[in-house]
């Protein structure tokens, strides 16, 4: 298995050793820590997942196995970052991050991939906006981002609420 | 468009902010110096015409049994139908600063609350209602500087530029639009350096235990409160890794904001952290 990260249609950034990915199609930022950056930047298609394990164990400067690549792949692989889902072997057993955990010793050593959606423009600065003049406790009131804020009289004037 | 241009429009004016050109048009031009009074921060008059956005804001009149509903558009899109013109003014108050949030060239908009300390800004990110203006406020009264309420502007350096509008302070005594002054504070004029970003949100019963972030960490809880990202998300995670790298990145919740500024103010400053 040769895995091959995706071509286009991604913005890289890299910071202090992690990447922070965003997919132009999907509109998600994923954040990919050391390990998991490092299998991404080598994921070209030419590289096997034993030949990435040594590339890790090269860059990170600690022992790691194939199982540290697996787990990256997987997590890559579920944000849609590679061009095509890998699968571990099903010979080789379920793969848990605590066993690996255990065998590496070291959380930060585990690959993560953490994501999230990015805002439409409304979406990032949805305030409520005031209309609660003489309205009760609980009254609801407007914002500027109707599907996206529950805002609510105090009953002394104010809409408030979260966005 | 062609519907709502063919209503009866009396007056309009136009102006430049952040390098994005907004018109605005009105069937009662006596409103017009009260929307002045509105528009975004940093605005400036201009004679041209050729706008990015335009903006229609119709007074409705209420007569008898027939409401007249005051409306606002942002090009087609409806904004506002409501009786009440506070309503109006501040839903077109909104929208103005939405777009020129969303639309600025050279400026990355974050949603958050932003104040100067020692030289360094502390940024506050989150979400209306996350209690961003109470925070500003108490740290204003603690000694910091004023650069805004709601929106933190960053430069492809990274650094933060004021947005000074007044302090929407909603509920409890102080309730209402509030300057700097009246708060005992300064409004800052240069950019500044980002010293730290905290992500906080208010609880009755929650303390402050900062966690650090990463930056990789701390750029992706930055995300959701970006205003351009979809946009321009090239120039706008440019201009995040850059205000990120030099910054502190702190993650907690928190009780009442008077408690939790001094410890703000220590933690963006590194004297004041080594001394402790």
């Amino acid at each position: 298995v040769k895995p091959a990260r995706r071509a286009e249609g991604l913005v890289v950034t890299e910071v202090a050793g992690e990447l922070l990915v965003y997919d132009l199609e999907r509109h998600r930022a994923h954040c990919l820590n050391p390990p998991a950056a490092v299998v991404f930047k080598h994921c070209d298609g030419s590289q096997s997942v034993q030949e990435l394990a040594r590339l890790l164990n090269k860059e990170l400067g600690v022992p790691v196995d194939t199982d540290c690549v697996w787990l990256a792949l997987d997590g890559l692989g579920r944000a849609k970052l590679l061009q095509r889902r890998v699968s571990r072997p099903a010979a080789a057993g379920r793969l848990s991050r605590r066993e690996l955990m255990r065998r590496l010793g070291i959380a930060v050593l585990l690959p993560a991939v953490t994501s999230v959606l990015a805002p439409t423009p409304a979406q990032a600065a949805a305030t409520c906006v005031s209309d609660c003049t003489g309205q009760a406790f609980g009254t609801p009131c407007s914002s500027t981002a109707p599907a996206n804020c529950l805002c609510t009289c105090d009953g002394a004037g104010a809409c408030l609420g979260g966005c | 468009m062609a519907k709502l241009d063919r209503l009866g429009w009396a007056a309009g004016m136009c102006f430049d902010a952040y390098g994005v050109r907004l018109g605005v048009r009105v069937n009662q031009p006596e409103i017009l110096p009260e929307l002045s009074a509105l528009l975004p921060p940093g605005s400036t008059p201009a004679a041209s015409l050729d706008v990015d956005q335009i903006y229609s804001v119709w007074l409705g009149k209420s007569q008898g049994r027939t409401r007249g509903f005051h409306l606002l558009y942002a090009g087609v899109e409806a904004r506002a139908r409501t009786l009440s013109r506070e309503v109006l003014f501040e839903a077109f108050e909104a929208s103005l600063r939405l777009g020129v949030a969303a639309a600025a060239r050279r400026r990355v908009f974050v949603h958050a609350g932003v104040v100067g300390w020692r030289g360094r800004a502390i940024v506050l990110p989150g979400r209306s209602g996350s209690g961003k203006t109470t925070l500003v406020a108490a740290l204003l009264r603690a000694g910091a500087s004023y650069y805004s309420d709601e929106f933190a502007v960053i430069d492809d350096q990274g650094r933060v530029h004021a947005f000074a509008k007044p302090l929407s302070i909603r509920g409890g005594n102080q309730a209402g639009r509030r300057s700097a002054e009246e708060l005992g504070s300064v409004v800052g004029t240069r950019p500044l350096p980002i010293g730290l970003i905290a992500f906080s949100h208010y609880r009755a019963e929650g303390r402050w235990r900062p966690v650090p972030l990463s930056p990789g960490a701390g750029l992706l809880a930055l995300v959701p409160h970006t205003v351009p990202l979809r946009r321009r998300p090239q120039a706008s995670l440019a201009a995040l890794r850059k205000a990120v790298e030099g910054a502190r990145l702190l993650r907690s919740s928190r009780g009442e904001a008077e408690g939790i500024a001094i410890e703000l103010l220590r933690e963006a400053d590194p004297t004041a952290r080594g001394a402790a």
